[in-house]
């Protein structure tokens, strides 16, 4: 059977512009912002990012952060090709230490929207379905744990586990199934990790 | 100064080789992946193979249930729990989950729903629901279940499944494919069919021609409460059991005087009444 994939012109013209411009604006207030402490160029791989995801970063005091990235899959034997697109929060807490002369940050969590930019996903409901009948397919919130080391004074590298929105639903629902099924307290299941280099100005 | 430089490249060096031994390992790169770590025991192939090896096992019956199951989307661990009181019910010969397996589509969702499938004692039959073909969520499920439309006869009574996701998928449900199925020679007791939607309000119509065909019972799902309805002048009943949210399955008892429908929890089920519309 064929699935109807390819919804409207006008409405596959108006995800690209959201997309678009939602990234572009969001960049243009990161690299204008002369209020951020610091600012700093990401490259992830993995943790739901993308094979690659580069993110522009600020730091706004000590501990709180916003970035704005892209990233890209290329085709692979189980994913399609698309890019992502991703606007996160993310807290450092202050909590350091020092390991063979680098220091190493045990402790950061965030939170993101997280966009999939694919003709079969949508942000805008397609004309066919009755008004709300299902959230945007090509949304979605993602929430993350990042330990880092700082091997140099502009230079750290990190590792990130993330958690996408139903899986923390879901684990926050039914604890008992999770734990029942999977490993590490039932985290096994709903858990995705990846790592990245980070690059202070 | 040296030996310092050195450390710190070694300390780098380090970091880099266990990024990469990580890379190695199998990672997320999206939600969005289309391959769910599902065992074959899921497969509609499969559990047809394991169902006729239980039949020949057994040996005809006059008498056997069917557990009705359906929208375990988002909620697993109930979905586990109907399962794993399924599995305690002796007369039970086989599960159908009516769709809505997932809520989004995505991959992760599929695996979930997959780890309590795996648990099923009896022969399990998915059938795809709306939600499952959302994202890349039809290509997940081709890909761990098979085909959307099938059949298989049990005990002498045929069952076929087929889709009718109209805002999913063009051209459903494929009537002349359901036409060809209903048809055949063999001794048969009943015909039942079984999908995500009951017929839809705009395409009533569907439930005349089943009945035409020779069907004998629609069961279904995504209605989110039990429903036993039947067009007061067609008079073929559709049965849609409720979603497992609330810990509720419907029951199919197959005997020789005919076929009784039962709305149940995990303590006790109440024979359900169809009612004329």
């Amino acid at each position: 059977m064929r699935s109807l994939n390819s919804y409207g012109d006008l409405c596959q013209l108006s995800e690209v512009i959201v997309l678009r411009v939602f990234w572009a604006i969001l960049l243009m207030s990161l690299t204008l912002s002369s209020w951020a402490m610091e600012e700093y160029m990401d490259v992830q791989s993995g943790s739901l990012m993308g094979l690659g995801h580069v993110s522009y970063g600020a730091r706004f005091n000590e501990r709180h952060n916003v970035m704005v990235g892209a990233g890209y899959v290329p085709k692979l034997s189980y994913h399609r090709e698309m890019m992502l697109y991703s606007l996160r929060y993310r807290y450092d807490h202050v909590a350091q230490w020092n390991i063979g002369g680098m220091t190493f940050k045990p402790f950061s969590v965030g939170a993101g929207f997280l966009i999939g930019d694919h003709s079969d996903l949508f942000l805008i409901l397609p004309d066919r379905y009755p008004e709300g009948y299902y959230a945007p397919s090509a949304l979605r919130i993602v929430f993350n744990y990042q330990a880092s080391l700082q091997v140099t004074q502009k230079v750290n590298a990190y590792f990130d586990m993330s958690i996408v929105d139903v899986g923390l639903l879901g684990y926050v629902r039914e604890p008992e199934f999770y734990r029942d099924n999977y490993d590490y307290f039932g985290l096994e299941g709903i858990t995705n990790w990846g790592f990245g280099v980070r690059y202070v100005f | 100064m040296f030996f310092k430089m050195l450390k710190l490249k070694s300390n780098i060096a380090l970091f880099t080789l266990m990024a990469f031994v990580l890379a190695a390992c199998d990672y997320e790169v999206s939600p969005w992946a289309t391959n769910p770590d599902c065992s074959d025991r899921v497969s509609i192939e499969y559990n047809i193979k394991r169902l006729a090896e239980y039949e020949k096992q057994v040996g005809p019956r006059d008498t056997y249930q069917v557990a009705l199951i359906s929208d375990p989307q988002a909620y697993p661990g109930t979905f586990q729990d109907i399962l794993e009181h399924v599995n305690t019910l002796p007369e039970v010969d086989f599960v159908l989950l009516t769709g809505d397996l997932a809520d989004t589509g995505i991959k992760a969702e599929y695996e979930w729903v997959c780890k309590v499938m795996e648990k099923s004692k009896q022969p399990i039959f998915a059938v795809i629901g709306n939600h499952d073909a959302l994202a890349f969520g039809e290509e997940i499920w081709d890909n761990v279940f098979g085909p959307q439309d099938y059949s298989f006869t049990y005990q002498n009574s045929k069952f076929i499944a087929y889709n009718d996701n109209k805002y999913e998928f063009a051209n459903v449900p494929d009537r002349d494919w359901l036409a060809q199925e209903t048809q055949g020679d063999e001794l048969r007791d009943y015909t039942i069919v079984f999908s995500h939607i009951p017929p839809w309000d705009k395409d009533l119509e569907l439930s005349r021609e089943l009945k035409d065909m020779g069907v004998d019972l629609g069961v279904h799902g995504h209605v989110h409460r039990f429903d036993y309805w039947q067009l007061a002048d067609v008079q073929l009943p559709h049965f849609a059991t409720t979603f497992t949210k609330e810990k509720e399955f419907g029951l199919l008892s197959i005997n020789p005087a005919g076929f009784t429908l039962e709305n149940c929890n995990l303590s006790r089920c109440e024979v359900a009444q169809v009612r004329n519309r």
